[in-house]
This record gives C-alpha cells, structure tokens and sequence, in this order.
C-alpha cells in the first residue's frame, strides 16, 4: 500500500497544523503546471486552423461546453470555469497516477471528499442566492401530500449522500485499479523469482497487467468525466429547480 | 492533528504498516492545505487567462465561418439576381428586336404594295393608249381600205358595165361584202 502513502519532502508547520509539502502536493503542483502550460502554450499561436494542442485545448473545451449545456443549460455556463477546472484536474490527476511512480492524488479520499463538498457548497450557495428558502422545495417533488411523508426525507437523503457517493466513487475506482495492478506486479516478481518454469509462467500476469493497464486509463478518463457531469447535473438542480434539461 | 510537535505520517508509517494510508487522518491538513492552494491557482488560471483565450478563438473561428457562409450565400443571391436580370434583358430585347423586325417588313411590304399598285397602274394606262391608239389606226386603215375598194368597186362596174356607180351605192355594196 506505500503507493498511497502521503511522505512529506519538505516539512512545514503552520498554526500547530503539519502542512509538509508532500510528494502528493509535488504531483498536485506539476498536475497545475501541466494544466496551465498546455492550455497556455496551446493558444500562443492563436490560429485559425488550429495546430494538434490548440485542437485538443480546444476539443476539451467544446467538450465541456456540451457537458455543461445538456445537464445544466444556458444558466449553466456561469459555472463553466469551475467545471472545466474540475475536470481538467480530474482528469490529469488520474491519468498521471498510471505512470509507474507517479503519486495518484484521486486515490486520496481527503481530496475527492474535498472536491465533492466544493461541488456541493457550490450547489447551495448558488441554490440559496438564485431562489431563497425556495431552494428548499428541492425537496419537495410535485407528488400528493400523503407520499411526501415519504418522499422528502429520501429526497433528503439523497441531497445529503451525494458529496459521500461523488468522492467515493472516484476515490474506489483509482484505489481499486492501481491496487490491482500492484496484485499483478507482485505475481510477476514473485513468479520470475521462483525459478524454472514458474519463471515463465510469469508473462501471464505481466499480460495481464498490460490489459489493466488499458482499463485503467479508460477507468481514469471515465471517472473525470463522471466527476464533471455529476458536477454539472447537481448545479442544474440548483440552477433550475426541478427542470431537467 | 492537535499537536505540532507530533512526528509527520511519512516518519511514522514504516513503523506501522497496518494503517492504511488514505484514512491516516494526520496526513489530511496537508493534502487539504496543498490542494486548497494547487486548485484556486488552477481555477484562477483557467478563468482568467485559459478559457477567455479560449473562448475568443473558438468565437473568433465560428464568427469567420458565418461571416463567410453568410457572404458566400450574398454573392450568390447577387448571381441570382443579375443572372435573372440579364433574362429579362435578353428577352425583352429580343422582343423589342421580334417587333421592330415586324414594323419594317409591314412597312416594307406597304411600300412595295404602293410602288406594285402605281406600276400595274401606269402600265395599264400605258395599255390602254396603246389599244386606243391601235384601235384608230386600224379605224384609219379599214377606211382606207373602204376608200380604196369603192374605188375598185366603182371602177370594176363602170369597166364591166359601163355605168357610173354612184359613191353612196359602191360604199354600201363593200360594207356589206365585209359583213
């Protein structure tokens, strides 16, 4: 499991509180860099046909853009810096955890809990701005008054689960993945190092990792994109009360 | 997570490998600290400078694509419009030709009418002193003939019987060995 470990590099203390630069916080650090210099360095040239970063810069962009639409509608583009900015974070840190070595920061739970409750602290406030104590009747779906003794506490319930689902879910899914390749990587060493024809046999599971390895990078894409148009579906309830777009 | 003079995770951890790493709650300060810090950075990068450029290149394209459809489109109902003009044109001209064709061939055929009428005209009328003229010579040859068979006549009698024929009896006599 040292794969997940947290190991401080330079030591820090702040207020009684040890915020240590750690190797996650490096990869947190390079991930904002990588982000910034791709989608800068990508528009330098600012061209009208666009070159192969200033095509994907701008892909991502038109991506994000339809997320945005089809879940939360035209209101929904007020809030396209923080999804965009979600997913691209998402997304590299997830796919930079695949290079051996490389620190997952997604298979933190302090980070993606961290993330969902920003998501969720952004559905409330902007809830509570856009309509006042209306935002309340969330909670409350067109249904007759015998059925909302029922409906509302799952209603309730269901509000209060999500930042817990949200960050667990993309949590899982990294710790689970790499978990699995560390499974396989430790049967090819344990494998070769046991002579003769057992040392073969170990391909099998180095095959295996390789396909895992395919997956998981799927898996990493995947869970981003889930990430961002979860984002983008629970805005809407904020931006548009129970209109589904 | 209270006491700052506690060892840092990093430190603690090969001491006690059973603690699994992403629920060791001592480490969560840095990891919120540092990603507090990396992703405000990462948002005020996106927003500020990323996405508008963004935006405006992607506007910037879309907007000179409509320009040019919708010039593309212009030019065209210009070609339309000119195309639909030069018909018009063409056809009436070809009216206007079609009509002026027909004026000068009636005009033309009015006068050649006019100049066949007054010809046939003159000739006719040339004709007709011509058969009056011939009518009188003819008049004034048969009277010269008259003259001279009276003569004949009256000399014929007046050799064969000797009697003077008069002139009114010789003329009525050839009248009527003419009829």
């Amino acid at each position: 499991m040292e794969q997940f470990r947290v190991t401080p590099l330079i030591p820090l203390h702040i207020g009684g509180y040890d915020v240590s630069f750690t190797n996650q916080a490096l990869v947190m650090c390079v991930i904002v860099g990588l982000i910034s210099l791709f989608t800068v360095m990508a528009l330098t040239k600012r061209q009208l046909v666009p070159g192969r970063m200033q095509s994907i810069a701008e892909l991502t962009y038109e991506f994000v853009g339809n997320m945005i639409h089809s879940s939360a509608g035209d209101a929904g583009y007020r809030f396209f810096p923080f999804v965009f900015t979600i997913f691209v974070f998402v997304l590299f840190a997830n796919v930079m955890g695949l290079i051996p070595g490389v620190f997952t920061v997604t298979s933190q739970i302090a980070v993606t809990f961290a993330l969902a409750m920003l998501v969720i602290l952004a559905v409330i406030v902007t809830g509570f701005i856009r309509y006042g104590f209306g935002f309340l009747k969330l909670f409350v779906p067109k249904a007759p008054l015998v059925l909302l003794i029922l409906l509302v506490p799952i209603e309730l319930i269901s509000f209060l689960t999500r930042p817990i689902s949200l960050s667990v879910r993309l949590f899982a899914n990294m710790l689970a993945g790499h978990t699995m390749l560390k499974v396989f990587a430790g049967f090819v060493i344990s494998l070769g190092g046991a002579g003769g024809i057992l040392s073969v046999l170990s391909i099998a599971p180095m095959a295996m990792i390789v396909a895992i390895s395919a997956l998981e990078l799927l898996v990493a894409v995947l869970q981003a994109y889930i990430f961002a148009i979860l984002t983008c579906i629970y805005l809407n309830d904020a931006l548009n009360l129970h209109e589904s777009h | 997570m209270a006491e700052p003079a506690h060892t840092t995770a990093g430190t603690e951890v090969p001491a006690e490998p059973g603690g699994f790493p992403p629920f060791k709650t001592e480490t969560y300060p840095s990891q919120l600290f540092w990603l507090t810090i990396t992703f405000a950075v990462l948002f005020v990068v996106m927003w500020r400078v990323a996405l508008p450029r963004l935006h405006s290149v992607v506007n910037d394209r879309k907007g000179r694509i409509d320009g040019d459809i919708a010039a593309a489109q212009k030019s065209r109902s210009d070609a339309e419009t000119a195309s639909q003009a030069y018909d018009a044109a063409l056809s009436s001209a070809r009216k206007r030709a079609q009509a002026l064709a027909n004026e000068s061939r009636q005009a033309i055929n009015a006068e050649v009418d006019k100049a066949r009428a007054k010809a046939e005209a003159e000739s006719a009328a040339l004709m007709a002193e011509a058969e009056k003229r011939i009518g009188a010579s003819r008049d004034a040859a048969r009277q010269h003939v008259e003259g001279a068979a009276q003569d004949a006549a009256i000399a014929i009698v007046a050799r064969l019987t000797g009697d003077q024929v008069a002139a009114d009896e010789a003329v009525s006599a050839v009248r009527a060995s003419q009829v």
